[in-house]
């Protein structure tokens, strides 16, 4: 796929998300309002109630830094709410007008997943900039230009993961006539076993070695941890080629599915 | 009273043949909703590795705060959350026609013609969970408590349905109110937390303007502490009131409504 092209595809999207302005700003300022009370008043509740100083190996001002940041690469990550398209056109049969295409219609579906990222982006840097100084930046997660640098590709691969990780469920639209629920509990799955909810180290020691082995943790927790100084330089490199590794995995498995619900596809609807 | 109760009963008859349709979908959904409590359930269980208490409750007290928000949620889920999902497409497509010309109110008709028979099984499951977290509690929780613990929680479900339609009737003059929604959806999350984890001003918001500490919170601490007259007069005053700003938002909508595309 061409890169003038893809970037067509993106630039459409955006547009398309942007002329709704009012949602645009009512969702950012209530999320960012609910997210940040329930994390200060939840975490100052824990700490205080304790009576411990670190609670899986996080301080106070770490961990309200990590829920910040998690919040608003997780933003990015998921990508704003693309997910069901899949489904929806196979259901619809306006799969049939992708297909005609000269490109993988997985192709254009990620061109456009990646338009409705810029929205989410644009709102998490607005939204950083004002949480950030208001809960006082932690001094055992320091964010410099480095690790926001190094944040950048793990947050793209994290995020080429979690589309990844959302196709195959979509494409069950094949088969199924709804699906929408398993986009949820994909939903469910990601955001407690990938970090979004609490940090992976306060789980159980055993579940921690279980979790090592999934693909999870990249998509929430690594690029955290990346952008809170907490990950050096090689366990970076070791995680970038993990996640890598992971989304050859789900895209190679995914051919065969795509395959198989091709050939059922009828072209005009259910 | 008899009339609509006799049109709740055909909706029901009509929902549970037509769930049956779409079996996949059907147990997708089950799975799905038992996935949440799930979720929600091993969240709290892995926080209370790391201390005794939340917001003054320790891990007994917090199971059966978070199994009540399972089965308000699950009513929600089954009663309402179909309509609160049709009524901005009706309103745009001009389709709500066909329902204010009917001899039934039409805020009754919309907010329950669609009943989710297959998150019903969730609301037993669910029902279970708060049963299983009850029976489990090692302390004592007198009766009289576990009553209006059990009203105030059917309270908190109209609650909810009322903080929902809040924020749905805008549709009546705005294009779309998926913004309003998805601010809705974030902001419930402050009624699954313990409510003593709050600041007193954010209590006092949470009480009044948007009254989502009154859905599970408050009504698990008249099961904890007693029922305090106070505290129950000011939960059904705020539901009093809510309800009665809601009918007349409705109305409101309803006048400026001009059929498609309005």
């Amino acid at each position: 796929m061409s890169l003038s092209l893809f970037f067509h595809i993106v630039d459409l999207e955006t547009k398309k998300l942007m002329s709704y302005r009012v949602d645009f700003w009512i969702t950012m300022v209530v999320n960012l309002v609910v997210n940040l009370v329930i994390l200060w008043a939840l975490w100052t509740a824990i700490f205080a109630e304790s009576g411990s100083e670190i609670i899986g190996g996080w301080d106070l001002p770490g961990i309200l830094s990590y829920g910040v940041m998690v919040f608003l690469t997780g933003r990015i990550v998921r990508g704003g709410d693309l997910q069901m398209t899949v489904a929806t056109d196979i259901y619809e049969g306006a799969l049939s007008r992708f297909l005609l295409y000269p490109r993988h219609y997985a192709f254009t579906k990620y061109a456009q997943q990646v338009g409705n990222v810029v929205p989410d982006l644009f709102q998490s840097v607005l939204m950083g900039l004002v949480a950030l100084p208001l809960l006082g930046l932690s001094t055992t997660t320091p964010i410099t230009p480095l690790t926001v640098a190094m944040s950048i590709p793990t947050i793209l691969v994290a995020h080429l993961l979690f589309f990844l990780m959302g196709l195959i469920p979509q494409y069950i639209a094949f088969w199924a006539d709804n699906v929408w629920s398993l986009s949820v509990m994909v939903r469910f799955v990601t955001m407690l076993l990938g970090g979004a909810m609490l940090p992976l180290s306060l789980f159980p020691d055993s579940v921690q070695q279980i979790l090592h082995w999934l693909p999870f943790a990249y998509l929430f927790e690594f690029p955290t941890l990346v952008i809170l100084g907490k990950v050096d330089f090689s366990q970076w490199l070791t995680g970038i080629g993990t996640c890598l590794l992971w989304c050859l995995a789900l895209g190679v498995l995914s051919i065969p599915v795509w395959r198989r619900g091709d050939l059922r596809y009828t072209g005009v609807g259910i | 009273m008899m009339r609509y109760a006799r049109l709740y009963l055909q909706f029901l008859k009509f929902s549970f043949s037509r769930a049956l349709e779409y079996r996949m979908d059907f147990w997708f959904r089950i799975v799905m909703d038992c996935l949440f409590y799930a979720v929600e359930l091993v969240f709290f269980t892995i926080l209370y590795q790391h201390t005794n208490m939340i917001g003054g409750w320790d891990y007994d007290q917090v199971l059966i705060f978070v199994s009540g928000y399972l089965v308000i949620d699950a009513i929600h889920m089954t009663v309402f959350s179909n309509n609160m999902w049709w009524l901005p497409i009706y309103v745009n497509k001009g389709d709500l026609d066909y329902y204010i010309v009917r001899p039934v109110s039409s805020l009754f008709f919309l907010s329950l013609r669609d009943f989710a028979a297959n998150s019903f099984l969730n609301l037993l499951i669910a029902g279970g969970i708060l049963a299983w977290s009850i029976l489990r509690y090692p302390g004592e929780l007198g009766t009289e408590n576990l009553i209006w613990f059990l009203f105030l929680m059917l309270n908190g479900s109209f609650i909810f349905y009322v903080l929902q339609m809040l924020f749905q009737i805008p549709v009546f003059w705005t294009h779309t109110n998926r913004g309003l929604l998805t601010a809705f959806f974030s902001a419930n999350k402050l009624m699954e937390r313990p409510d003593k984890i709050y600041s007193k001003w954010t209590r006092r918001i949470l009480m009044t303007v948007f009254p989502a500490l009154l859905v599970i919170a408050l009504p698990a601490r008249v099961l904890f502490d007693g029922p305090d007259p106070l505290l129950i007069t000011h939960i059904l005053g705020v539901t009093t009131i809510a309800f009665l700003g809601m009918r007349a938002f409705w109305n409101l909508g309803l006048r400026s409504y001009s059929s498609a595309s309005s």
